[in-house]
């Protein structure tokens, strides 16, 4: 009846300020790979500490290390350790919550209270315990992640697949005797996009806000790889005087974050969802 | 007679930017006498809602009244203060609406859904219970007590339809607007409730604006009708002369769309041998819902010792109000719930085909036609060449009344007939030699619905596939089987020829049936038909 749909469509300007904020860290991502930018873990004590030039466009840190090239190659870790984690996570979620949802049961009770005992705990902590235990590395540290992030796509999954059992053309297909693996894979799954899409790209940000943290810390990315929040864990004593220590790889952390929920916000209101 | 309520002139119409506003009402008016229950009817979209929310000050905030004057008991309302007119709505004005499922807070219990009406008006506590007590046994419950203590979902959809109208009338309003209040209950329901609704007129002095696509039901319970279409009032007159006069094409149309007579299909039944053996034979079957993860046994049960054969070739019907259990049978012979007890014995390589009620969702939104009548070869481990299987397809599509277009399409872009046709499709591709039919039709109007029943009677005699047909409504049941069951309370009441079942009911359920068919239109028909 209301004509809302037609008045105005709010997506899109979700959708185009979301590419341009993710599209500054992607082209970070492959001027990383083209090598325009000097080596970013090259130091250089005669060049350290200066501010923003032609030679250095976002100054040097510390070590004399070039800001805009560690900010480039920060770019390709964050890129690839959320992309990897969160389709670990998104994997074993999903398989898992399907299982769930769809026989129910016994099977339902222990995957859940699996899956709930992973999110009664902190997940730093429980990321900062593996990581402990199995040594810093990268490997490690997407592994944990992925393990923690997991029970969020299984709860997703899992509450949606239940609310499609009830569906007329779920029970049809159990009336044709088609395999559960297939009901599951092929009737189910598709129809679970709309929760799951969304889920997705915020689990994109919330898991590099989580390595950030942890490379702050020191048990993410091992210098003298460059990491966003290895770069403000280095920058946090100098940060008053030299400011552009702190403040570009901020801003790349801020647009990476900042875009992908803009995109997800989109996303929720093209499929229909409320916009809040 | 003096007018409660009178509209002049009311345009109502949604804003867009992108094009010009969509005009939803455009220059109405009428007139609404005290005491009397004045129909409205319409099709879909045609304005009637949206008369009724702009009398009740609910429209939805997109739209926006251009012109006209409302008088409730000659005062204009449309120039009161918001806050006034709030207090007109409950006081003065009572409304019930279409869906009881969603209208009552599933976290209160009946009694504090209802309170909250009197709580804003200040009324003390004790004073409070006593009228919602007193309303319950207005509005029919025997036990007026307990379902002030109870939760929604512990009773029936007409029974919070009960509830609701209860509600509505607590303040004893001098108008109460029914927006299709019967729409989501079964013919026995409906009648019940309309009885309900005429008989609270007398009590509490009421006048009725029941809105209503159902021209049947109108026709019985209104004493006058107003018709719109495309947010006009085409014609206003009384019931009677409206309804059997033609000297209105748009009426005679709608009459003709919503007269669902299926003696007018000259459906022919099938010729069944009743000496073969059966096909399917269910006996002293039990099943329920089990409440407990690990206790198997049933909590509930919902089917209580059903014995019941089904032959080759024939339609059988299965009806029942509401609640009966006649789905729960449908899924538990399909293999959707286990029976706690007793058997279900099919004849051996027998296919099973089922289609359920809802077009809404009988069809997958990811997949499109093709997908769908594929997924039963794929399913059964067909041997088939993919060419062999399009050959199937396009038979079997043909069969159902669609055509090769159609293949490529996703559900959204399909009517509803046209899903409930492919879900029909869907069975046919793996020739069944049974199929369960649950209400395939009862969310479709009346013009669809009869092309549904065509065409199951056409897959009857062409394929000699066995139908359970199950529904609520005693005439398609009458039109269309040989044989009815008469389901009640999980239980088989009566099982037999319907044309004997008809004539000597032995059993309330059947004669409350009959009665809900008789009132709800089709009298007519009643003593020509089987």
């Amino acid at each position: 009846m209301t004509a809302s749909k037609t008045y105005r469509s709010p997506s899109r300007a979700y959708y185009v300020t979301g590419a341009v904020l993710l599209g500054i860290v992607i082209l970070a991502f492959i001027l990383s790979l083209t090598g325009i930018a000097p080596s970013p873990n090259a130091t250089s004590a005669a060049e350290k500490l200066q501010g923003p030039s032609a030679a250095h466009l976002m100054g040097t840190d510390n070590m004399g290390r070039d800001v805009f090239a560690r900010c480039l190659a920060a770019s390709k870790y964050t890129l690839l350790i959320s992309v990897t984690g969160v389709l670990i996570a998104f994997t074993a979620g999903v398989i898992t919550g399907l299982l769930a949802g769809y026989f129910g049961g016994f099977c339902d009770r222990i995957i859940m209270l699996f899956s709930n005992s992973i999110m009664c705990f902190p997940g730093i902590l429980l990321a900062l315990v593996a990581v402990a235990v199995f040594g810093p590395s990268l490997f490690n540290v997407v592994i944990a992640l992925g393990v923690v992030f997991a029970p969020t796509f299984a709860r997703v999954a899992r509450t949606g697949t239940i609310g499609l059992l009830s569906q007329e053309y779920i029970m049809h297909a159990k009336v044709l005797k088609v395999r559960p693996s297939r009901i599951m894979a092929v009737h189910i799954f598709p129809n679970l996009m709309p929760q799951l899409l969304p889920a997705t790209v915020i689990g994109l940000a919330n898991m590099t806000l989580f390595e950030s943290g942890m490379s702050y810390l020191g048990l993410g990315v091992q210098p003298p790889d460059a990491s966003y929040g290895k770069m403000l864990a280095d920058a946090q004593s100098y940060m008053m005087h030299y400011p552009w220590m702190i403040i570009f790889p901020s801003l790349m952390l801020v647009c990476y974050i900042l875009g992908l929920y803009f995109l997800s916000e989109g996303i929720r209101i093209s499929l229909g969802g409320e916009s809040r | 007679m003096k007018n409660i309520l009178e509209v002049r002139g009311l345009s109502l119409s949604f804003p867009s930017k992108r094009s010009s506003a969509v005009k939803v009402l455009d220059d109405v008016s009428f007139n609404i006498r005290d005491g009397e229950i004045i129909g409205l009817i319409g099709n879909s979209g045609s304005g009637k809602s949206m008369t009724a929310l702009s009398v009740a000050d609910l429209l939805p905030e997109t739209a926006s009244v251009e012109g006209g004057q409302i008088l409730f008991d000659g005062e204009d309302i449309t120039k009161m203060k918001p806050k006034d007119r709030r207090l007109l709505l409950g006081d003065k004005i009572g409304m019930i609406f279409q869906d009881p499922m969603t209208a009552l807070d599933p976290l209160q219990t009946i009694g504090r859904n209802l309170d909250e009406v009197l709580q804003i008006r200040n009324i003390p506590v004790r004073e409070r219970k006593d009228r919602i007590i007193e309303m319950l046994k207005t509005v029919g419950f025997i036990d007026p007590e307990g379902v002030y203590k109870r939760y929604p979902h512990q009773i029936s959809g007409g029974q919070r339809q009960r509830v609701l109208i209860a509600g509505a009338a607590l303040l004893h309003p001098r108008l109460l607007i029914a927006d299709e209040p019967t729409s989501s209950l079964d013919s026995v329901t409906t009648m019940s409730i309309l009885k309900l609704l005429k008989s609270l007129r007398e009590k509490l002095n009421m006048t009725i604006l029941f809105i209503s696509h159902d021209l049947y039901v109108v026709r019985n319970f209104c004493d006058r009708v107003m018709v719109m279409k495309d947010g006009k009032i085409v014609a206003t007159d009384n019931t009677e002369e409206m309804l059997t006069g033609t000297n209105n094409a748009f009426i005679a149309e709608m009459l003709a769309k919503s007269r669902l007579d299926p003696s007018e299909l000259l459906l022919d039944m099938p010729s069944v041998d009743y000496s073969g053996s059966p096909i399917l034979n269910v006996k002293d079957l039990v099943a329920g819902y089990s409440s407990g993860i690990l206790s198997r046994k049933a909590r509930t049960k919902t089917l209580k010792e059903i014995s019941f054969d089904v032959y080759p070739n024939e339609i059988i019907g299965v009806i029942g109000s509401s609640g009966c259990g006649k789905t729960t049978l449908a899924k538990t012979i399909c293999g959707l719930m286990k029976p706690t007890d007793g058997e279900i014995r099919m004849k051996e390589g027998m296919g099973l085909g089922v289609v359920f009620q809802d077009p809404g969702s009988c069809l997958n939104p990811s997949h499109n036609v093709r997908w769908h009548l594929r997924e039963p070869l794929i399913a059964s481990g067909s041997k088939l060449s993919p060419e062999e299987q399009d050959k199937v397809i396009r038979r079997v599509l043909e069969d159902v009344g669609l055509e090769q277009k159609h293949l490529g399409r996703y559900p959204s872009q399909l009517s509803g007939g046209q899903r409930q046709r492919v879900a029909i499709a869907m069975c046919l591709v793996l020739e069944p030699s049974l199929i369960i039919a649950d209400e395939p039709f009862s969310s479709l109007d009346a013009v669809l619905a009869a092309s549904i029943l065509k065409l199951i009677a056409k897959i009857n005699r062409e394929r000699k596939t066995a139908i359970i047909l199950i529904s609520h409504n005693m005439r398609i049941v009458r039109a269309m089987c040989k044989r009815v069951i008469v389901m009640s309370k999980g239980r088989i009441v009566e099982e037999g020829l319907t044309g004997e079942v008809m004539k000597n009911p032995g059993s309330d359920v059947t004669r409350e049936l009959i009665e809900a068919e008789k009132m709800l239109g089709g009298a007519r028909q009643s003593s020509t038909g089987a």
